[in-house]
């Protein structure tokens, strides 16, 4: 059984952003990581892996040069090849311009399960893996807390407000786990070393006989007009309990629309 | 004549065969371990006068003064009362033997006498201690519990039964005339006065019978002592002479694996990190723990078992000697196991740790790493280095640790501080300042002026009450006319909480980059106000490469206050305790600084509480234990808390973070009305401010 992991090379969550002069965020300039909530998808099929013997778990990235990276730590975290797609052309894509190229990397690398996570903490749409799934016409089952399989078919439990959902497809088949599908693995020592030796292959979009038009900002859907930073959080109300506290309080709620 | 040499020499190849065989044993079980780190061989002043001090003068032991002079006076007995075995075994052929010209002179024969006495006085003594602070009466308080009692009063008994035996066969020897000395050895003396009406042919009897029981006694002694805890007659020596100096404290020591430094950016594949099995162990950590002398010292001063954690560092000792012993038929074995018996077999089957390990998760987890044990033991064991190396294993090899654990370690590699807040909050706390702090941007290097880089840590920048003590530092350099920077968004943690914890990798990561900021930007003098900051900057990062010069906040404050650069005006009317926090007492030696700076301002008076300085009590932060949960026993915070509270102080005062935070939670925990925890620069801010500026 073959899984392939998309993981997504993000910037770091608490650095400080900046955007370059075509509103595209500056990757350069600030430190990456693997998407935390990718690293559920990867902790997952190292677990689904370790239940069907002679299981395989490849990673797909499409991103900068820093993004193998992402590809290194999970390849650390365990798991045997990756793929990077790398190309000059791919800077500025939207997410159909994304999934174009996942999917044409996916149909290339072979699989019988794609795992994602939830959503990517920069970009946060939650929309590419439903798109790969359409494009390789594939079911996709989204939000998954727990995920088995059988070999033939996958099974996931899926928890909403109002139940708990148990769901299977056969495969091959997509499927996009949560952060509530279980710790993640610090990587150990053995792992880690090993990673180095494991192969990542770098594609380009001609290889994935993609034209460079469909893709990039030249391809994108959207436009992004305008980036600004966010304005500074202002400091709360504080107010003193001098007998009248619940009378503020309730002032405070009127006054914002709250109540 | 005949019978003396035959018995004599029946006995001395069998105790010395039994004890020989033994030792052999154990020192093939050492040549299994991992090599020691090199610069532990190297004979220097340092290891001659700690050799001098430990074993000779009894140093650690005097420490506590009734079992240390009884300790004192047994070590030194043997030595002496050694002179009296040459005596005997000559004794054996010649019976007008004595040691060649001093041997009948009579002080040697006062010197023996008085030790043999000393030496009966001494074990009284010790069983005495025994019987007053026996398990069975103090449970699990007593230093005692856990260590194998029935051996120590075999012990003791053989003991007495050298001494008596001695004195017993000397006594004879001065009625039949066979004695060395004239006179000078009183007790012997008094002995033969008793003897003397039994007549001539019953003390020639008593005489050979008595020399023969007394060898036989100190050989089957001997074979005893190889035998137990009572090893470390043998092993302490070169235990003492191979510890760390001056102490196993401070800096945790580099990763090694088969004896070699592990590079780690390219480590090898079969390296392993930490220690997973016993003969993962160096040679020196095997000799440590067949020198424990089950006292039970370090246990008396543990946190973790002060509080009812599972945690005592006698037993973890005792359980690891324990292991390899049962585990050597395997050791010894090579690879051929086919006729290793079923119980060392079994033996080898066991986890060093883990839930049925030889060391339990939930013992390794609860040490703070404070190092009371290490201020302790007699024989320079080094607790902290065995605890960490193991937790090294199970985190880097094994990726085990406890669950809250990886929120940390999430937080330092991803955001780069325990909080996980991120580098560009790292200078929030300036922002309540009067004055600007001047910040080191990214590439620039320290400017020509500024003396200080100011190291700030996570908890300086992030913990509310640490940030007080930040904006305390800085104001107090600022009035004293102290040019200082601070790196801003260009710090990240120093690693310690990463490297206690056992996450060596990560620790390498952290320090890594700190050491290339710090070297990279030309900074040569730092001041923390942070221990363990203060403890990792200073004594780690030179292993890493890092050379600088790093000052506590409270060593420069005493400095400038007298250096006359600061002046405390106003009294702070206050009795104040201070509160040593291990990483800057036990480990690091600043013990007089911040007592100096409270003693400088008018008003306060001081109070120290019971355990103190060396003896300091732990406030839990430690070791990581800062960001584990506590659920076993009771809290050690709470614990130092009463005992800080009890000294009716007004003010607590500390001079780390951790411990501030630690403290002000066991106070609000108590709920004690009027007491405040605070940092002692805080104190002193206080005192220098003039009083219209006062807030
Ligand atoms: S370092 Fe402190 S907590 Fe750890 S075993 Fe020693 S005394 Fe106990
Ligand atoms: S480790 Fe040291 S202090 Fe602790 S019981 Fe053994 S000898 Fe005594």
């Amino acid at each position: 059984m073959k899984i392939v992991v998309l993981v997504k090379y993000v910037p770091e969550p608490t650095a400080t952003w900046t955007f370059a002069d075509d509103h595209t965020l500056d990757r350069q300039s600030v430190e990456g990581r693997l998407s935390e909530l990718d690293e559920y998808a990867v902790e997952q099929a190292l677990r689904l892996a370790e239940t069907v013997p002679g299981a395989h778990v490849g990673y797909l990235t499409m991103g900068p040069a820093r993004a193998v990276e992402g590809l290194r730590k999970a390849l650390a975290m365990g798991g045997d090849d990756a793929v990077h797609v790398l190309d000059d052309a791919l800077h500025g894509s939207d997410a159909v311009a994304t999934s174009l190229v996942l999917a044409a990397a996916l149909r290339r690398i072979g699989f019988d399960l794609v795992l994602c996570g939830m959503a990517s903490t920069d970009a946060e749409m939650s929309v590419v893996p439903v798109m790969i799934a359409d494009r390789l016409g594939l079911p996709a089952v989204t939000q998954a807390a727990a995920v088995s399989t059988d070999g033939s078919s996958v099974t996931v439990r899926r928890d909403t407000d109002e139940a708990t959902e148990e769901l299977a497809a056969p495969l091959p088949a997509l499927v996009s786990v949560t952060d509530r599908s279980g710790d993640v693995r610090l990587p150990s020592f053995r792992t880690i070393v090993a990673a180095k030796k494991k192969p990542v292959a770098t594609w380009s979009v001609a290889d994935l006989g993609i034209a460079p038009e469909q893709v990039g900002a030249a391809g994108a859907a959207t436009v992004v007009r305008a980036a600004r930073p966010r304005p500074a959080r202002e400091a709360g109300t504080v107010i003193t309990d001098d007998g009248d506290a619940a009378v503020h309080l309730a002032d405070f709620l009127a006054a914002n629309k709250l109540l | 004549m005949a019978v003396r040499v035959i018995v004599g020499l029946l006995l001395i190849v069998a105790a010395f065969g039994s004890a020989g065989r033994r030792l052999l044993m154990l020192y093939r079980l050492g040549r299994t371990a991992q090599p020691v780190e090199p610069g532990r061989i190297r004979v220097g002043a340092a290891q001659l006068r700690g050799e001098a001090a430990e074993v000779l003068g009894q140093r650690k032991l005097l420490t506590w003064t009734v079992p240390g002079t009884a300790h004192l006076l047994t070590f030194w007995g043997f030595l002496i009362l050694g002179l009296t075995l040459i005596e005997g075994f000559g004794a054996l052929v010649d019976r007008d033997f004595h040691i060649p010209w001093i041997g009948t002179q009579p002080w040697l024969g006062f010197l023996e006498d008085f030790f043999a006495v000393a030496v009966l006085l001494a074990v009284a003594v010790f069983a005495g201690i025994r019987l007053r602070h026996r398990p069975a009466r103090e449970g699990t308080r007593s230093r005692f519990f856990g260590s194998h009692l029935g051996g120590a009063w075999l012990i003791l008994f053989m003991i007495f039964n050298v001494i008596w035996t001695l004195l017993l066969y000397r006594g004879a020897q001065i009625n039949t005339g066979n004695f060395p000395y004239e006179n000078g050895a009183f007790a012997s003396a008094a002995v033969a006065r008793v003897l003397a009406p039994l007549g001539a042919t019953a003390n020639d009897v008593i005489e050979t019978a008595g020399l023969l029981l007394a060898l036989g006694v100190v050989l089957g002694f001997l074979v005893i002592v190889v035998h137990s805890k009572h090893l470390h007659i043998f092993t302490a020596v070169p235990n003492v002479r191979l510890s760390r100096r001056p102490r196993a404290l401070g800096a945790l020591q580099p990763v090694r694996s088969g004896g070699k430094p592990v590079d780690f950016d390219d480590p090898g594949e079969d390296d392993v990190i930490g220690r997973g099995a016993i003969e993962d162990f160096t040679w020196k950590g095997m000799l440590d723990f067949a020198s424990c002398t089950e006292c039970g010292r370090c246990q008396s001063q543990c946190p973790a078992w002060n509080t009812g954690k599972p945690l005592s560092p006698k037993l973890l000792i005792m359980s690891l000697r324990d292991h390899a012993l049962a585990k050597a038929p395997y050791l010894l074995a090579g690879d051929d196991h086919a006729n290793v018996d079923a119980l060392a077999l079994a033996e080898a089957q066991r986890p060093l740790v883990g839930d049925d390990g030889v060391i339990t998760p939930d013992v390794l987890w609860s040490c703070t790493t404070c190092g009371a044990c290490v201020e302790q033991c007699p024989v320079d064991i080094e607790h902290v280095d065995h605890i960490v190396d193991m937790r090294r294993y199970q985190v880097v090899m094994e990726a085990s640790f406890p669950r809250e654990a990886a929120v940390l370690l999430r937080n330092l590699e991803h955001a780069g501080d325990p909080w996980g807040r991120g580098a560009p909050a790292r200078l929030e706390w300036t922002a309540k300042l009067d004055f600007p702090v001047r910040v080191l941007g990214d590439g620039e290097t320290l400017p020509e002026d500024a003396e200080y880089l100011f190291w700030v840590g996570c908890a300086g920048a992030f913990d509310e009450r640490a940030t007080r003590t930040s904006r305390a530092v800085a104001e107090l350099l600022h009035t004293a006319g102290v040019e200082f920077v601070v790196l801003g968004s260009g710090e990240t943690c120093t690693g310690d909480p990463a490297r206690r914890l056992g996450n060596e990798l990560l620790f390498q990561e952290l320090a890594r980059q700190n050491v290339q900021t710090l070297t990279s930007a030309g900074v040569r003098k730092i001041v923390t106000t942070c221990a363990h900051c203060f403890n990792s900057l200073g004594n780690e990062y030179p292993q890493l490469g890092g050379d600088f010069e790093v000052v506590h906040h409270t060593q420069l404050l005493s400095r400038l206050l007298a250096e006359g650069r600061l002046t405390p005006v106003r009294p702070v009317e206050a009795t104040v305790t201070y509160h040593d926090p291990c990483y800057l007492g036990r480990h690091n030696r600043v013990f007089a600084a911040p007592r100096d700076l409270l003693g400088s301002v008018a008003g306060v008076r001081l109070t120290e509480p019971d355990r103190t300085r060396e003896r300091s009590f732990c406030c839990g932060a430690g070791g990581a234990r800062m960001w584990l949960e506590e659920p076993l026993g009771t809290r050690i915070n709470e614990n130092r808390t009463d005992e800080l509270i009890a000294t009716g102080a007004e003010v607590v005062a500390a001079a780390c973070p951790y411990c501030i935070d630690m403290l002000a939670d066991g106070v609000a925990q108590r709920a004690a009305e009027g007491v405040t925890v605070t940092d002692v620069a805080d104190v002193l801010l206080r005192s220098v401010r003039q009083p219209e500026e006062a807030s």
